[in-house]
């Protein structure tokens, strides 16, 4: 007699209801997933910045603003605004060089658009390492930069390696992809009548560009700045292979922390701070993309 | 759509040239010179496969490549099941409680990978899980959710509610609905989304440099220890064949979808869509 009334039930309940309860069931599992493997993660980091290491060496809990107050002194500050330097340099070279890059691609690309876009994004989404090797190769001292200068009688050898210009170099190789992107897809949406009647009102490519194009293609301009500065931020990759200890990013900071120096809570307190430094620039990127949705 | 603009843009076209030659000039010495015969990573003296050949023979090696591969095959298997779930959920349920769900399982694609690989060390070691290849898998599954949601909700938001609808009044349940209606319309962009995530994981660096243990660690782990000492012959060709596998599968991952169906493909992911 169960299953009839069961049966019953489901016919009479609202359809909708019945799909809620369906899409309800499917949001459990991974939404336990992400608290679990990520909101609480990230909850313990906040937590063991406070905390601190024991006389044997081991990371403890604790209520303390012990490593917060070690951060500030000269050396991190100066790498913290180091990092901040290279960061900001990283997206300003992006952006002279996605920009043109994008436009070209977007309106005189043609029928081959698809085409070289895939073309730039295959190797960036191919192994990130390699391709800091693939430059740590080409730049290091005996490599083919240097032994064509030689060969040609410019230079003795110049030192790239171990430079910031190598490893901004290096991070702008690594990121430009995440500015051409945004901008590609908004010069895409751009409808060319605009620039049409730019060049009409204001007679000339330049002043057209500048008051037309770029304040149309805003928001994938501030999509490509804060997702090129993001990983710029935190990357430690481009410094350690390309730089040195003079040329160290907080990224370096905290992986020394973690795997060599054995100081976690004082690695949490330098990832809060980077967090912290990402969340107020994500903030800014909501509100100034929301009062452009306003203005629209 | 004929666009009618006038002159090319000689400064940019210019500029474009340029970017291409440094994106493809130095991946490009680093394959020529795997081929070298001598150890000279700047003068090439003769044709030679005998890096590859040591490849080979390097047991240590040949192990972080199965590590890595066994990683990105569970961790693509993991995220697709769970991203797919995401999508579907989130897709229906509107409303302030989707968004906030929404908006959490995004943040992995906006954190830096830093900043998730420590945390996720610390998860581990917390709660007192021995740091493997397992642990690795845990922590890229949560990375990847991101890329299987965003790509499959984008496939899903061209499925007219229509169509369920049509198969809700023929008799389907909800879940035969999803089942036999939904899920083989989403299979071009779950195939997408797999070959991108599996891409990816296995090029991963940061993630797994954080999560691993010691024996064996993933590929890029390995190859990471190897950079930091210096440039090798043999460094060139692991490398050319890391780069030349995730070429292979990320092309696969921007092609196949489109061959499949009409679908949207990892492409728009990327570019942020086709209008």
């Amino acid at each position: 007699m169960a299953a009839p009334t069961a049966e019953a039930t489901r016919r009479t309940a609202p359809r909708s209801a019945q799909r809620t309860r369906l899409w309800a069931l499917l949001l459990a599992l991974p939404t336990a997933w992400m608290m679990t493997f990520f909101v609480s993660s990230m909850v313990i980091v906040v937590l063991l910045s406070f905390g601190r290491t024991t006389n044997d060496g081991f990371p403890a809990f604790a209520l303390r603003t012990d490593n917060y107050e070690a951060l500030w002194n000269d050396v991190y500050l100066e790498l913290f605004l180091r990092s901040l330097g290279y960061a900001l340099a990283t997206v300003a070279i992006s952006l002279l060089i996605a920009y043109p890059v994008a436009y070209v691609i977007a309106l005189h690309g043609g029928r081959y658009k698809n085409a070289l876009i895939a073309a730039i994004v295959v190797p960036f989404f191919a192994s990130y390492l390699i391709r800091m090797y693939a430059w740590k190769a080409l730049l290091s001292d005996d490599g083919l930069v240097n032994s064509a200068l030689r060969n040609l009688g410019l230079s003795d050898g110049i030192t790239f390696l171990n430079t910031s210009y190598a490893v901004v170099g290096g991070l702008v190789y690594g990121f430009v992809v995440f500015m051409i992107l945004p901008i590609y897809a908004s010069l895409e949406r751009l409808d060319t009548s605009l620039i049409e009647a730019g060049k009409d009102l204001y007679h000339g490519p330049v002043r057209t560009f500048f008051f037309v194009t770029v304040p149309a293609t805003r928001a994938g301009l501030y999509g490509g700045i804060l997702l090129v500065f993001l990983p710029a931020l935190g990357d430690f990759v481009s410094a350690q292979l390309l730089g040195g200890a003079g040329t160290f990013m907080v990224g370096n900071l905290v992986q020394q922390q973690f795997m060599e120096g054995q100081n976690w809570p004082l690695g949490s307190a330098l990832t809060v701070g980077m967090m912290t430094a990402l969340t107020v620039l994500m903030v800014a990127y909501l509100r100034a993309t929301s009062t452009q949705a306003r203005e629209l | 759509m004929a666009r009618r603009v006038e002159r090319k843009p000689v400064v940019a076209v210019g500029v474009t040239i340029v970017f291409f030659a440094w994106l493809y000039l130095p991946i490009l010495a680093v394959a020529l010179f795997s081929l070298n015969d001598k150890k000279s990573l700047s003068s090439f003296s003769g044709f030679s496969l005998r890096w590859y050949d040591d490849l080979v023979h390097n047991e240590a090696l040949l192990d972080s490549l199965v590590a890595s591969l066994q990683v990105a095959a569970a961790a693509t298997l993991g995220s697709l099941v769970l991203g797919t779930m995401l999508a579907l959920g989130l897709e229906r349920i509107r409303g302030r409680r989707g968004n906030l769900i929404g908006a959490v399982t995004l943040l992995p694609l906006v954190t830096p990978e830093i900043v998730t690989g420590v945390a996720a060390l610390l998860l581990f070691t917390g709660i007192g899980l021995k740091l493997s290849l397992t642990t690795v898998v845990l922590a890229e599954i949560t990375f990847s959710i991101a890329y299987v949601t965003v790509i499959v909700r984008g496939r899903l938001a061209g499925i007219a509610l229509e169509v369920e609808e049509a198969a809700r009044d023929l008799g389907c349940t909800p879940f035969q609905a999803v089942r036999l209606v939904i899920l083989p319309m989403l299979l071009p962009a779950l195939l997408g989304a797999g070959l991108l995530v599996f891409a990816l994981v296995f090029d991963d660096f940061v993630l797994a440099f954080f999560t691993t243990g010691v024996d064996p660690q993933p590929l890029p782990v390995r190859v990471y220890s190897s950079i930091r000492f210096g440039v090798s012959p043999a460094i060139n060709a692991i490398g050319t064949l890391m780069l030349l596998a995730s070429a292979l599968l990320i092309v696969a991952a921007l092609v196949l979808p489109r061959l499949l169906g009409r679908g949207t493909s990892s492409l728009d992911l990327i570019t942020g869509g086709r209008r």
